[in-house]
């Protein structure tokens, strides 16, 4: 009996090695996107088309960013001046109107961004996910055609995460997030994200299209598009301060 | 010449001009009537609005931690308190303890499923809030929930927005302890429609365990209501309870209604409309001041007369000053009269102040509920009783010595 318990043991932890020979660790996929989508510092213009209800909506913007500040300034005849600016953890936004500086915070975070299905959260969040969430490799799929990896993150216990649960679909050969659900902690699925179209920039394959569908209002999405991206472009002293926000 | 004399001469004045006393008067009187009728709509609104916060948001006493206080406006889930008995003994034992409610508050984006609108949720026990607020009868549709039914109640007015029926689902995202998202989806188990704006328009009202589940928060509450049988006693059995229930948690304070900032800006709000009503005395001062001028003027070549007729400058002006009195008591006191009888009226039905401020009301086919009465405040009518007759007197000094001082002759052919 006694051996015929070992040989069962054996298998299974055989089993299982085996198993993470055949593929990559949930830990290790992620430290490949982390890798290959992790920015320090860029310059880009962007688009983000807002439908809603079969209204659409555009707005142009032009965004730069040293990794942990980022200035964003819209460019579009309707919102030119209206500017973002995201220090560490805080998030200030300029209206050209009102010539007024306001700190965006509490309740407010959770609203949506000039109207889209973003909300300042979204922006706010910080790249480190596998800090917040602990990360499974729960299958493989196909999205648009590619091979990806799915992966499950559950939120770190005690941590401040919007997103309880998360499902990510990742590229296996890129190494780049292709689509994206996030989950309430009811189970409820929120907001889903997916990447439309990938392009490699200075050797990095990069989502440059995607689109956001906010699951709890109907027929409204937010397609997010990168015109022009520059990494590492050079950022004059004093550009993420409040003083040049004005 | 004595003084019985003058005074008499004044009282014969006054009924033998019945015609000017009386339309003098008049004009005095609709001045004070108008002072007293304004002064207790005034008040009788400050009441109202006082009633509507008390009977739907705060009730009289809000027990919460000092912390959770200053920062109330973002409705943060920390700082909270647990629901120990020690606490809720401690605030039944309060004198003149009528009811007291846990409330657990929190923001939430409601969802119909097509849009989102952001709302301010509130976890509350079914039968602890009815002994406080003054929900009952003022539903429109459907009743209160029960602990642990996935249902909620809101404002008729936020349903109509949101386009809900009783009975229909609604999603609530929310943001728990950890700033997790998470959705409670619940069924609309009632509409109210109360005087309380908020109520109407901002607030969903869920099951307190429910709540507690979705948001993490352990059993813990973001206050207790409480309701006692005497408001104006509310200040100082706020600083009793605050004393017994800090040996117990000492993070704890005690709010009195009249303590809250709402009620302050009210206050202010009736420190204005004061300015108002200062602003009617001065226009009844003017008027009163007219009448009283032209009737001396008028009287010009008698004052001559009397003056031919060797009365001396000063009891002349006694005289004067006195009659003009006598027209300020008998202005007052009827003023007074209409004043009494005005807000009578308006008691009789109440003025329905939904017809001002909410236009859109009837086009919710409810029956408006909010009305104004007017307050019964005997200082006023003292006051400005006190302030009428002093006018009519110091108005008829001037022209009284003016007229006295001139020469006889040329007083009495000053035409």
């Amino acid at each position: 009996m006694k051996k015929y318990l070992l040989v069962v043991i054996g298998l299974a932890v055989s089993m299982a090695s085996g198993l993470s020979v055949f593929a990559l660790t949930a830990e290790e996929i992620i430290a490949k996107v982390d890798a290959n989508q992790y920015i320090t510092s860029a310059r880009a213009e962007a688009e983000m088309v807002i439908t809603n209800a079969g209204r659409k909506i555009t707005k142009t913007m032009v965004s730069i960013t040293d990794g942990e500040n980022g200035l964003t300034e819209f460019t579009n005849p309707r919102d030119r001046g209206t500017k973002f600016l995201k220090r560490g953890d805080e998030l200030w936004m300029f209206f050209p109107e009102a010539e007024d500086i306001v700190k965006i915070s509490g309740h407010m975070l959770s609203q949506a961004m000039m109207g889209s299905d973003f909300s300042y959260q979204d922006l706010m969040e910080s790249d480190k996910l596998t800090e917040l969430y602990t990360f499974t490799l729960i299958g493989e799929d196909e999205v648009n055609g590619r091979p990806c990896y799915v992966l499950e993150g559950i939120a770190v216990e005690g941590k401040e995460v919007s997103y309880y649960r998360r499902k990510i679909w990742i590229d296996q050969e890129r190494f780049v997030g292709l689509k994206e659900e996030l989950y309430a902690q009811s189970g409820r699925l929120l907001k889903v994200l997916t990447v439309t179209r990938v392009e490699e920039i200075a050797g990095r394959w990069f989502p440059v299209a995607s689109v956001m569908e906010n699951k709890l209002r109907k027929n409204t999405q937010t397609e997010f598009l990168i015109t022009a991206l520059e990494f590492d472009p050079e950022i004059p002293p004093g550009t993420f301060t409040l003083e040049r926000l004005r | 010449m004595g003084r019985v004399f003058l005074t008499k001469l004044a009282l014969k004045n006054l009924l033998r001009h019945r015609n000017r006393t009386l339309i003098t008067a008049i004009i005095i009187a609709f001045a004070i009537f108008y002072y007293i009728f304004l002064d207790s709509l005034i008040d009788g609104m400050t009441q109202l609005s006082y009633q509507t916060l008390i009977d739907y948001e705060t009730g009289h006493l809000q027990v919460v931690t000092a912390s959770y206080w200053e920062e109330e406006q973002e409705l943060p889930l920390d700082n909270l308190i647990g629901l120990d008995e020690q606490i809720l003994t401690a605030i039944r034992a309060v004198p003149g303890y009528l009811g007291s409610s846990p409330e657990l508050a929190f923001r939430a984006m409601l969802s119909n499923g097509v849009n989102e609108l952001p709302v301010v949720g509130k976890g509350i026990i079914p039968d602890h809030f009815g002994q406080v607020f003054a929900f009952a009868g003022q539903y429109v549709d459907g009743t209160i929930f029960q602990l642990g039914q996935y249902q909620a109640v809101l404002g008729q007015r936020l349903a109509d927005l949101m386009q809900l029926e009783v009975g229909d689902y609604i999603t609530l995202l929310v943001r728990d302890r950890n700033k997790t998202f998470n959705t409670i989806d619940v069924e609309v188990a009632g509409l109210v429609h109360t005087s309380n704006p908020n109520v109407n328009s901002n607030y969903v009202y869920l099951p307190l365990d429910l709540v507690q589940q979705a948001l993490n928060t352990d059993g813990q509450v973001s206050k207790i209501i409480v309701k006692l049988a005497n408001a104006k006693a509310a200040k100082r059995v706020a600083g009793e309870l605050a004393g017994v229930l800090q040996t117990s948690d000492p993070r704890l304070q005690v709010y009195a209604w009249d303590d809250l900032e709402a009620v302050t800006v009210a206050r202010a709000k009736q420190a204005a409309n004061g300015l108002i009503l200062v602003i009617i005395l001065i226009i009844a001062a003017i008027a009163i001041i007219n009448t009283v001028i032209l009737a001396a003027l008028e009287r010009m070549g008698e004052i001559g007369m009397m003056k031919a007729l060797g009365m001396q400058t000063k009891e002349v002006v006694y005289t004067f000053v006195l009659e003009s009195v006598g027209i300020g008591i008998i202005g007052g006191l009827i003023g007074m009269l209409l004043g009494a009888v005005g807000i009578w009226a308006l008691n009789l039905s109440g003025l329905d102040y939904g017809a001002w401020f909410d236009l859109d009301m009837a086009s919710y086919g409810i029956p408006i509920i909010g009305k104004i009465y007017g307050a019964w405040n005997p200082h006023s009518f003292v006051l400005v009783f006190g302030f009428g007759v002093l006018v009519s007197l110091l108005a008829s000094i001037l022209p009284a010595y003016w007229a006295a001082d001139k020469d006889p002759v040329k007083a009495i052919y000053h035409r």
